[in-house]
C-alpha cells in the first residue's frame, strides 16, 4: 500500500544553515499525526515540504519526498500532476489567505473548484456553482456556526472566523490529505472545539490523513493518534498518544538549542525512536 | 544626494558640490534656451499685446450662448459707404450654433467612451501578461510591455494624424487613436494594480486544485476589479479631455468648433466651447468619484 507521506533521507537547508533532517519518515493512510516541538524546530517546514509548497525562501531539499504516491523531490513534478496533487492536498496555513473580496460562502466555494468538471468548471469562471454544492458550503459554514455570515466578504470577517472559513474551503476540497498548520491558533476555547471537530470529521473518510502542527498540547488526544516531536529540524521521538507522557513533552520543550555549544558541553544525543517500518 | 547620481558612470553628482553643479548645469540650460530665442528675436510679446489682451478678455466674458436671449434680433452689416451688405438674426444664429455644440459634444463624448472601452479590453492581456507575479513566460512579458510603452510614448494626436491618413476623417480615426494611445496607459495601471495583490489569497486558490482560469477568475479578478473600475473611469475622464482636442486634426467632435473658433478669432464663442467642455469634465469628474466611492 502506498504511503500518505514518505520521506527518504530528507534535508532542507536555507542559507547555509540546516532547518530539517529526517532519515525516515512513513505516514500511512488513515493515521492523524500531530507534530509537536519548541519554536524553530521545523514543524511547518516539514508541512510545508508535504504540501508541496516552498519549505522556506530559497531553500535547498535533498533526498526523496513522496506524498499520495506522487514523488515532489528532488525532480519537481509537472504541471498536471502538480495540480491534481493540490487538487488531494488540503493545505491550511497562515500564508494561504481568503480572497478578501468574495462573500465567506464564495471563499468556501472556491474549495470545490477542482473538483468540478467539464461545463462546471467552465460555469464556474462566472461563480456559477451547481446547487448541490452551493448547499454543501452553507451546510459546512453551519457545523462551524458561520451561518448568518455566509454572505459576508472576507476582508469584513474577523480573525477567527476567517481561520473557520478557510478550514470549511478546505472541507469542500474533500482531499485525502489534510495538512493544519496551528488550526486553532486564533480560536477562543469554544470555536477550538468546534474547529477540531470539524478537522477529525473531514479527515474521518476511508484512506484520509490528518496531519497537524499543534502548539495547543492539550488537543493532541482529540487530533492525533501519533504524535512526532521535533527539535532543531530532528526527529526526536515518534509515538502513539496513548504512550504519551507530560515528562516526554516537557523534555521536548526544555531541551537546548543544539549545536557547537551543546556538542561541547558534552550533551547525550537524543534517544530517537524514528520511522516505526 | 547619491541617489542624484543615478548610474555608476554619474559620479560628478556626488555631495553638496555635485548637488551645486547640477543645479549651475541646468542653470546655465535655462540661460541658453533664453539667450538663444532672444537672440533670434523670438521673444517678443507681439505689437500690442495689452490691447489684444484686453480685447480678448472683454469677449470671453461675453459668450456666445449669451446672445440667445440678449443678442440683437436684426445685426445690420454695411460697407463703409452705407451699404446695406447682409443682415443677421443674431439669436437664431447662435442657437444654430448651440445645436452644432450639442451635436459636437455627443461626438467628442462618443469618441471618449468608445476609445476609452477599446483600450480597457486590449490592455487587459497585455497588463496580465506584464504583471510580474502572474509569471507569463518571459518573451511574451517583454513584447506585451514593448507595445505598451510604444503606445504610451506616441501621443493621442500623432496617432490621430497617422490614422486620419489611414481610415479618413472622422470619429472613427478618433476612437482608435484614442484607443491607441490610451492602451499604454490602462496597461501600466492595471498591471501595478495586479502586482500589489494580495499572493497569499491567490496562492491559497491554487492550492486547492483549481485552474489557472479558475485561479485567475477567483483569486485574481475579485481583488482587481474595483482597481480596474476605478482606473477606467480616471482614464475615460482623461480622453473626454483628449478628445476635444482630436477635432482640431479632423477626427470629429468638439476640436473641430474649437479650430474653427480660433481661427475666425471668434473669441466668444471660444468662450461658450470652453465652457461646456469645463462642465463636461467637471460632471463626470463628480459621476466617477460616486462610482468610485460606492466600489471601495
Amino acid at each position: 500500500m502506498t504511503a500518505a507521506v514518505q520521506l527518504d533521507d530528507v534535508q532542507v537547508a536555507a542559507a547555509g544553515r540546516v532547518l530539517l533532517q529526517l532519515p525516515r519518515l512513513r505516514i500511512e493512510p488513515g493515521e492523524r499525526v500531530a507534530i509537536v516541538g519548541p519554536n524553530g524546530a521545523g514543524k511547518s517546514t516539514l508541512l510545508r515540504l508535504m504540501a508541496g509548497l516552498p519549505p522556506a525562501p530559497r531553500a535547498q531539499v535533498r533526498g526523496v519526498v513522496q506524498v499520495l504516491g506522487r514523488r515532489l523531490a528532488p525532480a519537481p513534478l509537472p504541471a498536471a500532476q502538480r495540480r491534481a496533487l493540490r487538487r488531494e492536498t488540503g493545505v491550511l496555513m497562515q500564508g494561504l489567505h481568503l480572497v478578501p473580496r468574495l462573500s465567506a460562502r464564495e471563499n468556501v466555494l472556491v474549495g470545490a473548484l477542482g473538483r468540478l468538471q467539464g461545463i462546471q468548471a467552465w460555469r464556474s469562471l462566472l461563480r456559477w456553482y451547481p446547487q448541490a454544492l452551493v448547499a454543501e458550503a452553507d451546510a459546512a459554514l453551519a457545523t462551524l456556526g458561520l451561518t448568518d455570515q455566509a454572505g459576508v466578504r472576507a476582508d469584513r470577517l474577523s480573525g477567527g472566523e476567517r481561520q473557520k472559513v478557510a478550514l470549511a474551503r478546505m472541507q469542500l476540497q474533500q482531499p485525502r490529505l489534510l495538512l493544519a498548520d496551528e488550526p486553532t491558533s486564533a480560536l477562543d476555547p469554544a470555536a477550538t472545539a468546534q474547529v477540531c471537530a470539524a478537522l477529525v470529521a473531514a479527515a474521518s473518510g476511508p484512506g484520509r490523513t490528518l496531519v497537524t502542527v499543534v502548539h495547543d498540547l492539550e488537543l493532541l488526544p482529540r487530533l492525533a493518534t501519533r504524535v512526532i516531536g521535533l527539535a532543531d529540524g530532528r526527529p526526536v521521538w515518534d509515538l502513539p498518544v496513548a504512550e504519551l507522557n507530560p515528562l516526554t513533552l516537557q523534555a521536548l520543550y526544555a531541551r537546548p538549542p543544539a549545536g557547537p555549544a551543546a556538542a561541547a558541553a558534552g550533551l547525550p544525543p537524543p534517544t530517537a525512536r524514528l520511522a516505526r517500518a | 544626494m547619491t541617489t542624484l547620481a543615478g548610474g555608476r558612470p554619474w559620479r560628478l553628482a556626488r555631495g553638496r558640490s555635485g548637488f551645486a553643479l547640477l543645479v549651475a548645469l541646468y542653470g546655465a540650460l535655462v540661460a541658453a534656451c533664453l539667450l538663444s530665442l532672444a537672440g533670434a528675436g523670438e521673444l517678443s510679446l507681439g505689437r500690442n499685446p495689452w490691447d489684444n489682451l484686453l480685447k480678448t478678455v472683454g469677449e470671453f466674458a461675453r459668450p456666445s450662448f449669451l446672445d440667445v436671449w440678449f443678442g440683437p434680433e436684426r445685426l445690420e452689416y454695411r460697407s463703409d459707404d452705407g451699404t446695406l451688405l447682409r443682415v443677421e438674426d443674431r439669436r437664431q444664429v447662435e442657437a444654430d450654433f448651440l445645436a452644432a455644440l450639442g451635436r459636437a459634444t455627443w461626438v467628442t463624448f462618443q469618441i471618449a467612451t468608445l476609445g476609452s472601452l477599446l483600450a480597457a479590453l486590449l490592455a487587459l492581456p497585455l497588463a496580465c501578461a506584464v504583471a510580474r507575479n502572474l509569471r507569463a513566460p518571459r518573451p511574451l512579458a517583454l513584447a506585451a510591455k514593448a507595445v505598451l510603452d510604444v503606445a504610451r510614448a506616441v501621443h493621442t494626436l500623432v496617432f490621430g494624424l497617422i490614422l486620419v491618413g489611414i481610415v479618413g476623417l472622422g470619429p472613427t480615426a478618433g476612437v482608435l487613436a484614442i484607443a491607441l494611445h490610451s492602451m499604454g496607459t490602462y496597461g501600466k495601471l492595471f498591471a501595478e494594480s495586479i502586482e500589489s495583490l494580495d499572493m497569499a489569497a491567490v496562492d491559497a486558490v491554487r492550492a486547492t486544485g483549481a485552474g489557472e482560469a479558475q485561479v485567475f477568475f477567483h483569486g485574481v479578478w475579485p481583488s482587481v476589479l474595483p482597481q480596474f473600475v476605478g482606473h477606467h473611469l480616471y482614464v475615460w475622464e482623461f480622453n473626454i479631455r483628449d478628445s476635444t482636442i482630436l477635432g482640431l486634426i479632423g477626427a470629429g467632435g468638439l476640436g473641430l468648433l474649437i479650430s474653427e473658433a480660433v481661427s475666425l478669432f471668434q473669441w466668444s464663442r471660444l468662450a461658450t466651447l470652453l465652457l461646456v467642455v469645463v462642465a463636461l469634465v467637471m460632471s463626470f469628474d463628480a459621476l466617477s468619484r460616486r462610482i468610485r466611492e460606492a466600489l471601495r
